[in-house]
């Protein structure tokens, strides 16, 4: 088990793409969030990797999501995991349940995180972390 | 090819009391300073090998967590070295906070396989005074997806907090019988010797105690300690040798559901079922049946769902349940009697440990005034990683075979 070091617990965590997400953070880049769509069995799922979990297919495409969602759950951060994230508190994570279906982790931009509620409409916002990075975070918006 | 008979055959194999558990101890726990994780896991096995009566010779395998404290690639091995013993069956198991349940499982195979005779099963870490309160939380987030989770600061609480929240929408669960759940933990730790927290609380303290991540306070959390635990298993035609009263493994049952948070089937309706009802089919048993239960309490909410998905109550009821206070002497099944993760101790991979060991006590008698009197019976269920590792133990003494 590799042990955090005191420094390293500072810096906020940032994705590493591996041979079966690069296209999904590009993706992001590109200002679309990517599902993979399978043409064997048409299971639409987050995140991507080289087989359909569904059917096992490995004939996959993917497409741009609406970016619509609405919270199927949440929970507010008072108390910050490490230092790295204590600034931000408090802050919602949400369990966004996209509209085309699969659920995916993200966190609240643009609102109260006080006034996050289940069932919620929110709308996916690209946001540029560093020049390698950009996360898909969502906002409140309108159904 | 399909044969007619492999169905027949495979029904017949089970490690329904084939193994026992002969010896079971623990290491001072709590907060600990004075002692490295290597100490206290010496300290836990001498236990418990004393407890069954046998030479540290006599241990063949040797089944452990890992630890954060002591990050050694192979814990079992580098344990093995610190204690003097040199097993000829070890490993090293990771499946969070579900490890000490399939800890016994792989035991009870291995021994039913003629790959060991006794196998020390051990946890141990110093999450309290080994780590730095941010390094051990920081340890917890590293569990999580670095792409897909971690990015976005979820602690593992964050994930259960998650599924808890969804049950209160779902169910109308409230706020107060989560903290019930955790008022209850701290009446069962002010009856047993060395419980980390032994001051009273009430539903308000913990509605008051701040937030940690909604809907879970400060005392809806388990605590954060030191300690290990370990035990002696054994196979079941061996036990004669033993001092220590004999406890028999009846049915064992795990599930993976998922390993992402956003890929859980249902956020309120666990791989508990499954993994429950694989340990009762095989034990032979229903819930109706089991007299005194460890049910993994990292959080009051946990516990609540897992009471439903193990049985014990209707899937919503969970809630109503606890405010009915069933989970406690007088009620249909007391539950963590020494007062578990939330008031006890929770020294991280150990934790879940400590409720096989107060099980374990409380089928041999052991328990003086938290005894449950004529418990026979016992369910341990282990969890971890957002309730992605679930393992169902039924534990039971002579009379029950």
């Amino acid at each position: 088990m590799r042990r955090i070091e005191a420094k390293e617990a500072h810096i906020k965590p940032l994705p590493t793409p591996d041979l079966d997400s690069q296209a999904y953070w590009q993706g992001l880049k590109d200002g679309r969030l990517l599902l993979q769509h399978c043409t064997d069995c048409g299971h639409v799922q987050f995140y991507q990797q080289a087989i359909c979990r569904q059917c096992g297919s490995e004939t996959l495409e993917h497409r741009a999501a609406s970016g619509r969602g609405i919270v199927h759950s949440f929970s507010v951060v008072h108390r910050a995991p490490g230092p790295a994230f204590k600034q931000d508190t408090p802050y919602a994570v949400l369990l966004v349940e996209l509209a085309e279906g699969p659920r995916m982790i993200s966190s609240l931009v643009g609102g109260d995180p006080m006034a996050v509620q289940f069932d919620m409409a929110v709308e996916l916002v690209c946001e540029t972390i560093s020049d390698q990075v950009v996360l898909p975070r969502f906002k409140p918006t309108r159904r | 090819m399909a044969n007619p008979a492999s169905g027949a055959i495979a029904r017949q194999r089970s490690i329904r009391g084939q193994v026992a558990i002969v010896g079971a101890g623990r290491s001072d726990v709590g907060r600990v300073p004075d002692k490295s994780v290597m100490a206290l896991a010496s300290q836990a096995a001498k236990a418990a090998l004393a407890d069954a009566g046998i030479e540290r010779s006599q241990i063949d395998g040797v089944l452990t967590s890992s630890a954060f404290a002591a990050p050694f690639h192979r814990f079992s091995v580098a344990f093995s070295e610190y204690f003097g013993v040199v097993p000829t069956f070890s490993n090293t198991l990771q499946v969070s906070g579900a490890t000490a349940a399939t800890m016994f499982n792989i035991a009870a195979a291995a021994i039913a396989g003629g790959l060991a005779e006794n196998v020390l099963v051990l946890g141990a870490d110093s999450l309290l005074t080994g780590l730095s309160p941010d390094l051990a939380l920081r340890s917890m987030t590293e569990s999580r997806d670095q792409q897909y989770e971690m990015p976005f600061g979820i602690p593992v609480a964050n994930t259960f907090a998650m599924t808890a929240h969804r049950h209160m929408k779902e169910f109308g669960t409230t706020a107060e019988q989560f903290a019930k759940v955790a008022v209850i933990h701290r009446e069962h730790a002010m009856r047993t010797p060395g419980a980390q927290m032994t001051t009273p609380i009430t539903v308000d303290d913990v509605l008051n105690s701040g937030w940690v991540t909604t809907p879970y306070h400060k005392l809806d959390c388990s605590l954060i300690s030191d300690g290990a635990v370990a035990f002696v298993v054994s196979a079941a035609d061996r036990v004669g040798a033993c001092k220590a009263k004999p406890i028999y493994i009846l049915g064992g049952g795990e599930c993976y559901t998922h390993e992402h948070i956003f890929l859980m089937p249902s956020l309120t309706t666990t791989g508990a079922v499954q993994s429950s009802a694989k340990a009762y089919a095989m034990a032979g048993c229903s819930p109706k049946d089991i007299d005194v239960a460890g049910v993994y309490d990292c959080f009051t909410g946990t516990v609540i769902m897992m009471l439903e998905d193990l049985g014990f109550c209707p899937k919503g009821e969970g809630g109503r349940f606890v405010d009915d206070r069933q989970i406690t002497y007088g009620g249909s099944i007391p539950c963590n009697t020494h007062g578990g993760l939330l008031s006890y101790a929770h020294p991280g991979m150990p934790g879940s440990l400590l409720h096989f060991l107060e099980v374990v006590q409380q089928l041999r008698g052991e328990c003086g005034q938290r005894q449950v009197t004529g418990a026979e019976l016992g369910l341990v269920h282990s969890l971890g990683a957002g309730f992605a590792t679930q393992a169902t133990t039924i534990l039971g003494t002579e009379a029950t075979l």
